[in-house]
């Protein structure tokens, strides 16, 4: 049998695993006897590695709010195409049509007041689903080394988090990282409990005038969200839980920062 | 309390799929802001056709196709500047930056050969990143760019070809190499 000639589309397709095995006999037969094809595919080979390796990090980059918005559809999007000069414009505008000085954050806590869903919790949530629904990589920081990702987290956030035990409630600390926020960095903590469903507590701070929101409760796209904004920060603990166990685990979250609060003489 | 009135979450997992979809815009665009207007653009369109996609088919493929067209439209509108990328000074410089990791290779040389690639024409470069990095199947491919299979087969050896000539001496090409 007289096989085809091998091809450089033969040595590309070995290379990269996707030759046919009609043809594979014939290209390591060929590499066998001619070293300089087999330098060929080794370098092709040595080049898919390092390429990886150079742009696989690239994955673990934060993702900007606009694009975790615009995954979730227009009702949550800013303007398809809208460039950012376009969306402050149109934010200033909407600021100033609504007569508000004290920005974002007071409006939305303000459209919550009327029982609109918010910027925040709808982040919040989206922020949770994406993170949570990474089996292998939901944080930046492992829990083992908590004591390294809550010197991060608060260096980073410009005042001390921590990661409340959740233990009792079964959920145990699986690690954190830090995202975007609107202004500001948003630390957060994942837990996971036995039936491997997860929690996570977001943290940032939050410029409110008047201070403090009482729990409240949100769905938004399936993930149940309670939050509360206390001392300049808000707070939301997410996940697919029914709303009777959020709130036991948010009682707890909340029950354990104010005794450290206590604690620091606040 | 408020219970979102919107639909479900959409049957494609878009959120998930952002971190790729980024990945191969700042390959395309070579810059990180045009690349996330790239991928803010292709999420839109994604949105309005998440019906069109076929469940349990591959994702990125299906993506990737919309980035591609999306990105074909924005040039051949913006054909003024060519969609040149410009990858060693000034702002599009920052879509290439390598983090530092402990791989086989230096910071160095991955800048250097991520430059190389940066270089390629587009139509070629992204069917080099398709390949070795998203390790599409070529068939796929061909569909992502709507081009023949044939047509996969010569960019990717040009591609490869220049990488190779970049690369005849350089530290890439031999990174096993022990020197006593």
């Amino acid at each position: 049998m007289n096989p085809l000639p091998v091809t450089d589309a033969d040595l590309n397709a070995y290379a990269d695993g996707q030759l046919a095995t009609s043809r594979v006999a014939a290209v390591e037969e060929a590499l066998a006897h001619d070293p300089a094809l087999a330098d060929s595919v080794a370098a092709v080979r040595r080049h898919n590695a390092a390429l990886r390796d150079a742009l696989d990090p690239w994955l673990e980059e934060q993702i900007p709010e606009r694009l975790i918005a615009a995954a979730a559809g227009p009702a949550h999007a800013a303007q398809p195409g809208a460039r950012r000069w376009v969306m402050s414009a149109l934010a200033a505008a909407a600021t100033l049509l609504l007569g508000l000085s004290i920005g974002w954050y007071a409006r939305d806590v303000d459209l919550e007041r009327d029982g609109t869903p918010t910027t925040f919790t709808r982040q919040a949530a989206l922020t949770h689903a994406l993170y949570a629904g990474d089996v292998n990589r939901p944080v930046e920081v492992w829990a083992p080394e908590e004591k390294r990702l809550v010197t991060w987290l608060s260096k980073r956030l410009g005042f001390p988090v921590n990661a409340p035990d959740l233990n009792g409630t079964g959920f145990a600390l699986v690690g954190g990282r830090l995202v975007a926020g609107h202004e500001n960095p948003t630390a957060l903590f994942m837990y996971e409990n036995a039936d491997k469903q997860r929690l996570s507590l977001q943290v940032r701070k939050q410029r409110v005038e008047g201070g403090e929101v009482a729990f409240r409760y949100a769905i938004e796209n399936g993930v149940g969200v309670f939050y509360w904004i206390e001392d300049n920060c808000s707070y939301a603990l997410s996940g697919n839980l029914d709303r009777g166990q959020l709130l036991s685990v948010g009682r707890v979250v909340y029950g354990q920062l104010a005794a450290l609060d206590a604690a620091h003489g606040k | 309390m408020s219970v979102a009135t919107d639909a479900p979450l959409p049957q494609p997992d878009l959120l998930a799929a952002i971190p790729r979809l980024r990945r191969y815009a700042r390959v395309l665009t070579g810059d990180v802001n045009r690349a996330d207007d790239l991928v803010q653009d292709t999420l839109a369109r994604a949105w309005e056709k998440r019906r069109l996609w076929t469940a349990g088919t591959d994702l990125r493929a299906w993506l990737f196709t919309i980035m591609h067209n999306v990105f074909v439209n924005q040039r051949a509108l913006a054909r003024r500047d060519q969609m040149h990328v410009s990858l060693d000074d000034g702002e599009g410089g920052e879509a290439w930056q390598i983090p530092v990791h402990a791989g086989q290779y230096t910071r160095v040389e991955l800048t250097e050969l991520v430059t190389h690639v940066g270089r390629l024409p587009v139509d070629q470069r992204e069917v080099l990143v398709l390949a070795a990095v998203e390790e599409l199947k070529y068939e796929e491919i061909a569909q992502v760019l709507e081009i023949p299979l044939g047509t996969v087969m010569s960019r990717l050896s040009r591609a490869r070809a220049k990488l190779r000539l970049a690369f005849a001496d350089g530290p890439v090409a031999t990174p096993l190499k022990v020197v006593k």
